[in-house]
């Protein structure tokens, strides 16, 4: 709390409200508000000094329009208050606060004058200032080091293992495949992530001469996998496999989208159903049609909360960031295994962290305070 | 150009709105409320292109009379009827009102009731003693549904000098094993977001632009 | 048990369950049962947050849901409604689902008739935003800029509600009802970014989702599914359709543990003969 500090004197000057001599009085100061956009002050007083129990009001007076205005109230036990109301950066302000005594109104000595200031960086956000770029680091550095060379390898997601036995059984039995990539919109990761899937699944369907239909929820999701599907039909060298139709928007509510599945799924009797994305309440209606109907599931989710219903339908089901692992998974592209171990790493450390963090706390050592 | 253009706005756009997070100061607070303004028009044009998607793919079906041409017809007459009745009468009341109070919303809610009959199907077969596995998953389900409802606060008995219920079995399955295995996955889930939206970043995944 | 007998009830016909499970949730709607509703900590939380707003508060009151959880949502939507206006707490409500105005219109108008309220000083609705991140974002910075108008047309900064009240900073308390991820997009947007304060009422198979929101203090208190609606009335004092459904709901628990008991006494019966047992 530096330049805009004032703190009024411990004694009050003769005609202003201020208790009499002999009377206690109590200091209070005005600071400009940390790390917001200069849209706030804060008065802090000692409630051991203040007066016991009373309800103090906080009046403002702006510079060039005389007289002080109630602003707030607060108990004088709290010792602080921040004023937000209508403050701008080119003016100055004073405070004092007020209270009601037997005697009648007593009030404390005006502080100085103070402007609001913005912050060009917010204190409050170091933590994360520091372990995004740390992780972000880690990712990139694999990354190069993946383009140099580096190798790595990944286990087994028996979901992912399974897409080709998939679509050879659809190819097989003559029937189609049916896509969702989720709910949710074309900017969120498990979006993307089921996308990526969708670019292999088409490509590969179209090799075989298996059709894929993909309704979607969302129509700008739907644009992207039409566009998706038409790249894939090109570099599958079936360019003439692509149909707009079969790649649609069904509707934008949730459980209509699930009625509009369920439809196709009855209609069209899919050989494997792949749920791809972020799904809701529909998951377990999707994927228990879909068990009635006979065909294979893949599933992937990054909403845990329908993991279970999944799990319980589906033959594979791909569990949280298993599903973010796709797109380097089924491409085998080094620079998109690199970034997966730079992930893995960051992962190792924060474990190692947590694990440093359990000992300590339970021996009584507490750290956490300069992170809030 | 086509495909540089994109990956350099999605490059400018994703640094600025990673770092602005950091910045409380307005000049740096203007320039992000007005991304937000812009992509809140955007959004509402992402609306139009459905709603012509969905009348080109139903009457596209009608026009070659494939099989369940009529399940088109009817959701095409349905879309034609709200917007009908909104613009002529209004949102409010009228036939808009009562079509969304009498057939949309009851046939939302058959769909979600739907999932009270399937969690009970799915329960059913694949709640099964198969293995250890299995078998724990099964006793915990049991548990925990028992300890959400009247019954579980019914069944008590004395445990170390307190009174313990199937709902505080519950209670503390959800409470802390719940809550240890979802922080486990939302970690990886963060983590595995941000080496994602990084690789859109830098311009290494480009799934969004429809194309590798 | 015969393996015969025991394969049979390992593979009893959906068809059958489904029935069974219709009857066991409409009988007790229709013959209601009276049964004890004990409060969690996590709804005694939530409405604890509610009781110690002040008279002339601020609730800010998302309604996130469509018909289709209208069964499971309402009740909180109209308990919390009616303890808000009880206790002269004022109400600002908005909807960032497509379906959720017209439920959010019907309940505030409800509650609103109960308690004598009047629209523009003691209650608003600003409507539907379709950019929902946004909104949560924007309402940080300014209420008026993101919802220039409510949801009849009016001009937000005529309604006297709205004349102290622009951005989280003049909310004391937010309020989410939705059968979504909402409440996570609230406290990762509106509380971790702003500090506000909030609560929410969410469908029980996303309140799963909560309780490490919940343990972190991120989220003040919550109410999962219609027995956190039951537990909230209760403590209220005015019983509504949530205290209606336990009787549904614990029929319908309790018919699922049974048939998990007899498919298992089924499957092994079927396997200790050697015929598999699968489902």
């Amino acid at each position: 709390m530096a330049a805009a500090h004032w703190a009024g004197p411990s004694c009050a000057q003769p005609g202003d409200g201020a208790p009499a001599a002999g009377a206690p009085s109590f200091r209070v100061s005005v600071d400009d508000s940390p790390n917001d956009n200069g849209s706030a002050l804060t008065l802090t007083w000692s409630p051991a000094e203040a007066a016991a129990g009373a309800v103090l009001t906080v009046l403002r007076e702006t510079a060039g329009e005389p007289g002080f205005a109630p602003v707030g109230r607060v108990q004088s036990g709290v010792g602080t208050f921040e004023d937000t109301r209508g403050l701008a950066r080119d003016r100055r302000y004073r405070y004092r606060l007020s209270w009601d005594t037997a005697e009648g109104v007593r009030r404390t000595p005006a502080t100085g004058w103070i402007s609001p200031r913005a912050q060009w960086f917010d204190r409050s956000r170091l933590a994360v200032a520091v372990a995004v770029p740390a992780f972000s680091l880690l990712v990139l550095v694999s990354i190069l080091r993946a383009r140099r060379g580096a190798r790595s390898s990944i286990r087994r997601i028996q979901g992912l293992e399974a897409v080709d036995e998939a679509i050879g059984r659809a190819t097989e039995m003559g029937k189609p495949i049916l896509f969702s990539p989720g709910i949710d919109e074309a900017d969120q990761p498990g979006t993307i992530a089921g996308l990526a899937i969708l670019g292999k699944v088409i490509e590969r369907a179209a090799r075989s001469g298996t059709r894929t239909i993909v309704p979607n929820r969302d129509p700008v999701v739907m644009t992207v996998a039409r566009a998706i599907g038409q790249e894939a039909c090109l570099v599958a060298g079936r360019p003439e496999f692509y149909r707009d139709e079969d790649i649609y928007y069904a509707t934008y509510s949730q459980f209509g989208y699930a009625a509009a599945m369920v439809g196709t799924m009855v209609r069209e009797r899919p050989a494997v159903n792949f749920f791809m994305g972020n799904f809701a309440g529909e998951a377990l209606i999707l994927a228990e049609t879909g068990y009635t109907m006979g065909a294979m599931q893949i599933a992937g989710c990054d909403a845990d909360t329908q993991l279970p219903f999944f799990i319980t339908t589906c033959d594979y089901t791909l569990i949280g960031e298993e599903l973010y692992a796709a797109s380097a998974y089924l491409s085998r592209d080094p620079v998109l295994l690199g970034s997966l171990k730079g992930q893995d790493l960051a992962k190792a450390i924060l474990i190692g962290l947590i694990g440093v963090g359990v000992l300590l706390a339970i021996v009584g050592i507490e750290i956490g305070g300069f992170l809030r | 150009m086509s495909r540089t253009f994109p990956i350099v706005v999605a490059f400018v756009l994703g640094v600025f709105m990673a770092v602005q997070f950091f910045i409380p100061h307005p000049r740096v607070t203007g320039i992000y409320n007005t991304l937000l303004d812009i992509k809140q028009v955007v959004l509402g044009c992402t609306f139009m292109l459905g709603v012509l998607s969905l009348i080109q793919f139903h009457s596209r079906r009608i026009r070659r009379r494939h099989s369940g041409a009529g399940y088109s017809a009817v959701a095409l007459a349905g879309l034609a009827a709200m917007v009908a009745t909104a613009l002529v009468w209004g949102t409010e009341q009228g036939p808009y009102r009562w079509m969304f109070n009498h057939v949309q919303a009851p046939m939302q809610a058959t769909m979600f009731s739907l999932l009270a009959f399937f969690v009970a199907s799915a329960a059913y077969r694949a709640f099964r003693v198969r293995n250890l596995d299995a078998s724990v998953l099964l006793a915990v389900g049991v548990l925990v549904m028992l300890g959400r409802v009247t019954v579980g606060s019914v069944v008590s008995w004395e445990w170390g000098g307190e009174t313990v219920s199937l709902t505080t079995v519950s209670e503390w399955f959800l409470h802390s094993v719940n809550v240890a295995a979802k922080r486990g996955i939302l970690i990886g889930v963060g983590l595995g977001m941000i080496a994602t939206a990084l690789r859109i970043i830098v311009g290494l995944e480009r799934t969004y632009l429809g194309r590798d | 048990m015969s393996a015969g007998a025991g394969e049979r009830l390992a593979r009893l016909d959906r068809r059958l369950i489904f029935l069974l499970m219709g009857l066991v949730v409409l009988v007790p709607l229709l013959v209601p049962i009276d049964l004890p509703v004990v409060v969690s900590e996590e709804t005694r939380d939530f409405y604890r947050e509610i009781e110690s707003l002040s008279d002339g508060a601020v609730l800010m009151l998302a309604v996130d849901y469509e018909p289709d959880t209208m069964a499971e949502l309402d009740p909180m939507t109209l308990a919390v409604l009616r303890h808000a206006f009880r206790r002269g707490v004022r109400v600002v409500a908005l909807s960032l689902y497509p379906g959720a105005p017209g439920i959010a219109q019907r309940l505030l108008t409800r509650a609103a008739g109960e308690y004598g309220m009047t629209y523009g000083e003691d209650y608003v609705y600003l409507g539907y935003n379709p950019d929902w991140s946004g909104t949560m974002l924007r309402l940080g910075e300014s209420i008026r800029a993101t919802y220039p108008k409510d949801q009849w047309g009016t001009a937000t900064r005529d309604l006297p509600l709205m004349a102290g009240v622009d951005s989280y900073e003049d909310v004391d308390l937010l309020v989410s009802i939705n059968g979504s991820k909402y409440a996570e997009y609230w406290a990762a947007y509106a509380q971790a970014r702003y500090g506000q304060r909030m609560v929410s009422g969410n469908t029980a198979v996303m309140a799963v989702f909560i309780y490490h929101y919940y343990n972190t203090g991120q989220i003040s208190g919550f109410l999962a599914g219609i027995r956190g609606a039951a537990e909230y009335e209760k403590l209220v004092g005015l019983p509504g359709d949530g205290t209606i459904a336990m009787g549904s709901q614990s029929c319908g628990h309790l018919l699922i543990v049974i048939l998990i008991v007899l498919g298992n006494a089924g499957y092994l019966a079927a396997r200790r003969r050697g015929t598999g047992g699968r489902a």
